[in-house]
């Protein structure tokens, strides 16, 4: 075996053109199944650091009549469930939310959340300092728990920790415990989570009785009880479901019903179709390079029949034979592998970068090399050699033992069955090619759709950034209007910033659901009320972020708190609410009161870019506020400087708040499209791939037959053939299985295409353009590789070609 | 009907020298002539049958077939003017292994205008005519080297050429089966078609009515 190996090796040596095409072109499969692996790992395989995460479920409501999926869960509805349940070990909720820490240096924003005390002790966390929070702590007591990355970096590692104060808005917390860093799956990658405190059913500016009235912002998780499946668990829900509908049947959320996930399930669904559409497009890569490469060892086996006659001349039987293609085989798809996973080593980890924003990989220890990708890697090199060297190391082995020895050293023509072999071959590396093809296509026309459509505002030249604004400071609506109306009267004298405004969320990061109704109407029951993307709007806000005015007019100064509540819908809102009619000076109903309509704006895309506009309302920043605050301008500087022009502007209102997530509203919108955007490049790439690979498969196979016809060529044109006939038989032997692979090609993109369905925009998955298209494509493409070995083939010389015969 | 004049053949040898494989040849060849090219290797007679076959177009001089000065001619016109008047039987047979014996005789009539029943007429005859109607459905490994030479005579007379060239034509076969098939030519000459072969064996130069001697390259 060993020798078997050295003979491998040694011919690969000899043959340094055939070994680095094969190797090439095997690592550029194994390097891309690798590398996709690899991702699939880090997200679906390693699993959350939690105590048995499939045990932990989330909790979520949805109410698809209302256009409601996967909304969260109301602090009464979870209280009830929590004193209600049976089948969980643990309940726990966490308020997410973003804290400005003062104290240590300039002040900062800071992400995390407020959490019930048994959050933590429900996923199993323990901390590696210090403790989780107490039960008495949940409700009055201000601790907090950090991460191990906030104590390192922000308090030095300081061994006295536990028990050290850090100001979060302007509230002293006694840090309890230290935790290791948490997990982006779960936690998000951007911003990091690093700091919890308790008080999770308290948002600020919102009343005790607005939260108990049913607005939903917890996540809920739950431990199932050992013994309990997950069906079971989902079972107990509906009786939990009709206890608070019968206890709060006038609650905004008592219509919604509750659902459950397993915790790996929940992180990985927004993804999960996005990865098997992208495994299966490697493995389409890697199959064709497979048949290509085949393909040249069945050249190469069938050319050796003096070699293979000769050992079996010598005594060796069909199985040394063939064991000796095969390790010849594996050897190339060995070096392949390790080529690949070098290069997928250096490549990966850029994607956590370009993809931070949608899939939750750290940057520091995700995708690596680990020891189950590596595995992987080996297997899958192996399963490669054995699946490209079996075949031809069969046919090799059987040559005859007296032709071969005759015919000495020259290249044979090869069976009519290695023939038929090549062909199938080409017809699969096509079939392969059309169907990654199609997809890439269908993919592609999704991302352009989406990102020509018009978002309804000008993206361009503005920067954002939020703050969040103390409650100690800013206790009430009035006080955040004065700071708006403060900050807004230092923004606007910055020489530098075009325009600047104010408002409670920006288009595409975050909003608030709102209930509403027509006042001029009766009144539906809350729990049916429609629900829509509502904003807090400062002066200047349509002006900033260029949404036109339609109708109407403005909020201005008059519109103050003690005013008359007034409001702007969107255009699709309007036509939709009141058809036919005007609008303006009708009322709407929100929380109970009217609001005035006074005027009509252009739609925004505030939720998703791929979602249809639809009713979105304004309401004055001094009518209705919380303490949350963006801060949008529109300026030609660079985000730097606006982020220190804003800052300092802000630091004259209040040096305590910190600007938090300075960006340009274009990487907003860019990173809103980077799913898509990174699923198209990807899939683009690895049809691109299949395409070059399929091309010099046909390229090789067609050429390889010239070669081998070469003396056949030569008679017909003896006996008559002109170089247009000889130019169309190779032509049309060459392309009969590329149209054989197109059509079975089409048939699988056609049956595949609702893999892809649910991440395509405005584009049918059976689109008939766009699938001719490809065939059409891959058919040129294949003619034209068609094309130059048949040239060749009309340039025979016969007279040479028969002597040399 | 054939009319060489101061042909020439050469390859380059580098430096700007000329290796002369057939030199100064003057050749006439009347309709009806069955003509023996002979010489030792090397002489220039494949060559010679491959200028006359219009296979071969880097030589010098002057050639005419039927008055048409073929020196004159694109190859294109040389190329439709070879499918018209003359057919080709080779040492090696050459037949097409992945065709039957009918889809053989087939081939040139397939690169020619003609139509499909005239093509089946043509093939039925062919295989009538040189008894191997039996034998049509075989491939060409399925037969003796005789048998498929006979197929290669049939295919080169299949478009009812003016002209045969034979090369070696028996040089493959065995003494008996060589002699089958010169007396095959014999009878095509005598119905009237003009062949010239090239031949190692003073024999089957009998079969035919006059031979030309090359020599390095020169008729002697």
């Amino acid at each position: 075996m060993r020798a078997d190996l050295k003979h491998a090796f040694r011919m690969l040596v000899k043959a340094p053109a055939f070994a680095s095409i094969a190797i090439l072109t095997l690592a550029l499969g194994i390097g891309a199944n690798t590398a996709i692996f690899s991702l699939i790992h880090d997200l679906f395989l390693r699993g959350l650091p939690f105590k048995e995460p499939s045990r932990i479920v989330h909790l979520y409501n949805s109410d698809k009549a209302r256009d409601l999926v996967d909304v969260a869960i109301s602090a009464p509805r979870y209280q009830l469930y929590r004193d209600g349940q049976t089948i969980f070990d643990g309940f726990a909720a966490e308020n997410s939310f973003a804290f400005t820490l003062t104290g240590l240096g300039d002040p900062v924003q800071i992400f995390g959340g407020r959490l019930t005390s048994n959050y933590f002790d429900v996923l199993g966390v323990r901390p590696i300092l210090g403790r989780n929070f107490l039960p008495a702590e949940e409700e009055t007591v201000d601790v907090a728990l950090v991460t191990k990355n906030f104590w390192q970096k922000r308090l030095g590692g300081d061994p006295n920790v536990i028990g050290r104060s850090i100001i979060l808005d302007g509230t002293p917390h006694t840090i309890v415990g230290v935790l290791p860093n948490m997990p982006a799956a779960w936690f998000g990658a951007s911003p990091t989570a690093e700091v919890w405190t308790t008080k999770p059913f308290q948002i600020p500016g919102f009343s005790y009785a607005q939260i108990m009235r049913g607005s939903f912002f917890l996540r809920v998780v739950g431990r199932v009880k050992p013994g309990i499946t997950i069906q079971q668990a989902r079972a107990a829900l509906p009786s939990l479901e009709q206890s608070y509908r019968a206890q709060h049947p006038n609650n905004i959320d008592s219509t919604l019903t509750t659902m459950l996930r397993t915790l790996p399930e929940d992180v990985t669904r927004n993804f999960r179709a996005g990865f098997v559409t992208l495994f299966a497009a490697v493995s389409f890569v890697l199959l064709i390079a497979c048949s290509n490469v085949a393909n040249l060892l069945l050249v190469r086996f069938s050319g050796r029949r003096r070699e293979i006659a000769l050992r079996m001349a010598l005594g060796a039987s069909r199985t040394s034979i063939a064991r000796l293609f095969v390790f010849e085989s594996l050897l190339v798809s060995v070096i392949a592998g390790a080529v690949g996973a070098f290069v997928t080593w250096h490549f990966v980890p850029l994607v956590p970068r370009m993809a931070s924003n949608f899939l939750p990989l750290e940057a520091n220890d995700a995708t690596s090399l680990s020891i189950p990708v590596l595995v992987f890697t080996i297997g899958l090199s192996i399963l490669t050699g054995l699946l490209i060297g079996i075949y031809p190391a069969l046919q090799g082995s059987h040559a005859d033992l007296v032709d071969g020895l005759k015919e000495g050293g020259r290249g044979t023509k090869g069976s009519l069955r290695q023939q038929h072999f090549r062909k199938i071959l080409v017809g699969a590396q096509v079939a392969l090619s059309v169907t990654l093809l199609a997809g890439a296509a269908l993919l592609i026309a999704s991302f352009i759709r989406l990102s020509q459509q018009n978002i309804g505002f000008r993206s361009q030249n503005l920067w954002t950034g939020a703050v969040t604004l103390p409650t100690s400071q800013y206790p009430d609506p009035s006080a955040r209007q004065r700071f708006v109306e403060q900050a807004l009267h230092e923004l606007r004298r910055v020489s530098g910033l075009e325009s600047a405004t104010i408002s409670g969320d920006i288009p595409l990061v975050g909003f608030s659901r709102y209930l509403y109704a027509r006042g001029d109407r009766d009144v539906p029951p809350v729990e049916k009320r429609a629900i829509a993307p509502g904003h807090d709007v400062a002066p200047g806000y349509f002006k900033t972020w260029g949404v036109p005015l339609l109708a109407g007019r403005e909020f201005n100064e008059h519109d103050s708190a003690d005013g008359q509540k007034v409001c702007l819908i969107s255009q699709a809102g309007a036509k939709e609410i009141y058809p036919g009619e005007n609008p303006i000076g009708k009322s709407l109903l929100l929380a109970g009161l009217p609001w005035e309509i006074i005027g009509i704006v252009g739609d925004v895309r505030s939720v998703r870019v791929a979602e249809a506009p639809g009713m979105e309302i304004y309401r004055p920043w001094a009518q209705h506020n919380f303490p949350f605050v963006n801060i949008t301008v529109r300026s030609n500087l660079k985000v730097d400087p606006v982020t220190r022009l804003v800052q300092s502007a802000l630091a004259k209102v209040n040096p305590g708040l910190a600007i938090a997530t300075p960006q340009t509203m274009d990487a907003i919108v860019a990173q809103a499209l980077g799913q898509a955007r990174l699923m198209t490049w990807l899939l683009g790439i690895f049809a691109g791939t299949a395409l070059l690979l399929a091309t010099v498969g046909i390229y090789g196979a067609v050429g390889y037959t010239v070669a081998q016809r070469t003396g056949e060529i030569a008679v017909r044109m003896a006996l008559g053939a002109q170089a247009n006939d000889v130019l169309r038989m190779i032509v049309r032997q060459g392309m009969t299985p590329v149209a054989i692979g197109l059509v079975v090609g089409l048939g699988s993109a056609f049956a595949l295409g609702r893999l892809l369905g649910t991440q395509l925009y405005q584009v049918s998955p059976h689109n008939p353009v766009l699938l001719a298209t490809t065939a059409i494509l891959l058919a040129v493409v294949a003619l034209i590789a068609c094309l130059f070995p048949a040239r060749r083939a009309t340039l025979v010389n016969p007279m040479q070609a028969l002597r040399a015969e | 009907m054939i009319r060489l004049h101061n042909v020439e053949r050469s390859y380059p040898l580098g430096r700007g020298q000329l290796f002369y494989v057939l030199r100064d040849i003057d050749l006439d060849i009347s309709q009806g002539d069955f003509v023996s090219v002979m010489g030792p290797s090397g002489a220039g007679k494949s060559t010679l049958l491959h200028i006359l076959g219009m296979h071969d177009h880097g030589w010098t001089g002057e050639y005419f077939f039927d008055e048409t000065a073929t020196h004159h001619l694109k190859a294109k016109e040389r190329a439709s003017l070879r499918n018209e008047k003359i057919g080709f039987v080779f040492q090696q047979y050459h037949l097409l292994d992945d065709l039957t014996v009918y889809e053989n005789l087939d081939i040139p009539l397939s690169y020619r205008h003609y139509s499909k029943s005239e093509r089946t007429a043509l093939v039925g005859d062919a295989l009538d005519r040189f008894q191997i109607v039996g034998k049509k459905d075989l491939y060409p490994r399925q037969l003796s080297g005789g048998q498929q030479q006979l197929v290669g005579v049939a295919r080169a007379i299949i478009a009812q050429p003016k002209l045969l060239l034979a090369d070696e034509p028996t040089g493959n076969l065995h003494s008996s089966q060589g002699e089958e098939i010169m007396k095959l030519f014999r009878k095509l000459n005598e119905e009237g078609m003009t062949i010239v072969q090239v031949t190692h064996s003073e024999k089957n130069a009998s079969y035919g009515k006059r031979i030309v001697q090359l020599r390095d390259g020169w008729i002697v």
